[in-house]
């Protein structure tokens, strides 16, 4: 409790800073964006519902480092209005399914839909393989290449396995993501 | 904004092991505001049924209607299932020309989902693609002439084997309404092409068509702003427990979403709010309605509201909105709760 109070205080004492990055989190329905965005916020595991629309909340995964990270419904029907979100977006979080072998192509085809519109040319992608703890989910790897990653050119990404729940590799993809927006701003 | 009243005790009052047993209790009414929670749901789950029950008793509006409007609705999402389910209920007849008619006239139907579905390499979808083709009549029309009106009905798939087999139905067709044209055309037809160019359906398949269509509830309402308390009008919808308002009615994009989650709704009286009709959101836990906007750079940014406040044209109205946004109302206890977290941290510092 002591340790995750201190988190937070760094949390808030890095508002001070510059303007948060804007981060979306996107991802078929079910995937666990709502889970991973509440463990980074809180540290807690939280039973989430569809998502109503969206979540967003300004968090700090990294010392120093500040993304507004907003998490929008993945159901099919509200997915057209995930465009509505891309403008400035600086870092774009897709989170997958790893034990959902049988929409993998849908994913990629979502990922690719987002990833061809004018707005999100250039920005970096961190996929988050999620669920690594069911028996029958795919390995990042298998994940990376179902989802195209390998041929994607024009932007740099990386992928990560991970399981919500238990917050392993959370982070990590958050680093990631921290690193990735940073460098792109330089150019 | 004077929520803070209810936070006077001062927690660091507490015993480590008060503090325990508040942590437990608390996680306790958790748990239960969840389970009740699952047990609305599943009383909501109950009621959709016997509402769907209710249509087909025929009591209310035309359920062939409201069937049409689903199958509809389901078609710009997925052609195969919005077919099927057409076919299933006994709306369509379960034959090439019937789907293809259905298709031609294409009222209420995405042009990228009618492409979709006529490039399908299935039998029955070529079959529906040369039912499609043959409604279109091409007599005694130029080539050019000819291929626009073909290629306004739907629109194109990007895959080329799909073009092609689009393309040699079109061209079997005109061929045979047209023989012996292939003999002096080809300046006329250049030049056509260079003097007009072809039109595509304006439909990039980004459009939200299906996602507002057969809403709970539109129209135009007055909406008060935030900071500065004027009044625009706005074209609101109410679909899927989100609040959704355009400028124009015509808008593709929506200028703020807000989801009905954990918000409630009220009347407000004429002298309060200088406007007569009045209802407002407004949320008993946190500060600040969850919602978003987009700003007048086309970049989405959260809402400033503490409370929506709207105004409609008449009493009937404002009572449809109100019981319309009750009813797609959802309450989650997780938002509650976040909500006290937010607060307690903005404490701490």
């Amino acid at each position: 409790m002591g340790l995750w109070l201190s988190k937070l205080y760094d949390v808030f004492s890095e508002f001070s800073g510059s303007t948060p990055a804007r981060i979306l989190m996107l991802g078929l329905d079910a995937a666990g964006k709502t889970t991973i965005l509440y463990k980074i916020k809180l540290n807690e595991n939280v039973h989430t519902i569809p998502t109503i629309g969206f979540n967003v909340e300004t968090v700090s995964p990294v010392k120093g480092v500040s993304f507004t990270v907003w998490d929008v419904g993945g159901q099919e029907k509200i997915r057209r209005l995930w465009q509505h979100y891309y403008q400035n977006t600086e870092g774009l979080v897709y989170i997958v399914d790893s034990n959902d072998k049988e929409r993998l192509s849908e994913a990629k085809e979502e990922l690719h839909g987002i990833l061809n519109s004018d707005e999100m040319r250039g920005v970096p992608v961190v996929v988050v393989a999620n669920k690594q703890d069911l028996p029958r989910s795919m390995s990042p790897s298998e994940v990376a290449d179902g989802l195209g990653l390998p041929k994607m050119t024009g932007r740099k990404w990386y992928i990560h396995g991970a399981c919500a729940t238990t917050g392993e590799g959370i982070f990590e993809s958050m680093k990631e993501m921290a690193n990735l927006v940073k460098n792109n701003k330089k150019y | 904004m004077s929520s803070e009243t209810c936070n006077s005790f001062d927690l660091s009052d507490l015993t480590p092991e008060e503090k325990l047993l508040l942590d437990s209790i608390r996680k306790r009414k958790l748990q239960l505001l969840q389970e009740i929670q699952e047990l609305k749901d599943e009383i909501a789950d109950v009621q959709s049924e016997m509402d769907m029950i209710d249509v087909s008793d025929g009591s209310q509006n035309n359920p062939k209607t409201k069937q049409m409007s689903i199958g509809k609705k389901k078609f710009n999402m997925d052609p195969k299932k919005g077919i099927e389910y057409l076919i299933d209920h006994q709306l369509l007849p379960n034959t090439p020309e019937e789907v293809a008619k259905f298709l031609f006239q294409g009222e209420g139907l995405n042009k990228t989902a009618i492409g979709d579905y006529l490039g399908e390499a299935k039998e029955f979808n070529i079959s529906v693609l040369k039912a499609f083709v043959n409604l279109h009549e091409f007599s005694d029309m130029i080539l050019v002439q000819a291929l626009r009106q073909f290629l306004w009905s739907f629109r194109l798939p990007g895959e080329a084997q799909k073009i092609d087999r689009m393309m040699e139905c079109f061209a079997e067709r005109y061929c045979e309404l047209n023989p012996g044209m292939f003999t002096s055309t080809g300046i006329s037809l250049y030049e056509s092409i260079k003097n007009e160019p072809f039109k595509i359906p304006e439909d990039d398949g980004n459009d939200l068509m299906h996602t507002f269509f057969n809403p709970d509830k539109e129209g135009w309402l007055w909406k008060q702003g935030g900071r500065v308390k004027n009044w625009k009008r706005r074209w609101f919808i109410l679909n899927d427990n989100c609040l959704y308002y355009f400028q124009f009615t015509t808008d593709k994009e929506p200028k703020g979403i807000i989801p009905l989650e954990n918000i409630q709704v009220r009347e407000v009286p004429t002298e309060k709010a200088n406007k007569p009709n009045c209802f407002e959101l407004y949320t008993p836990v946190q500060d600040i309605i969850k919602a978003c906007k987009m700003d007048k750079e086309g970049k989405v940014v959260e809402g400033k509201h503490s409370v929506y406040r709207m105004s409609a044209a008449t009493k009937d109205d404002k009572d449809e909105w109100i019981r319309c946004i009750k009813a797609s109302i959802s309450e989650n206890p997780f938002y509650d709760m976040l909500a006290a977290r937010r607060k307690k941290v903005l404490h701490q510092k």
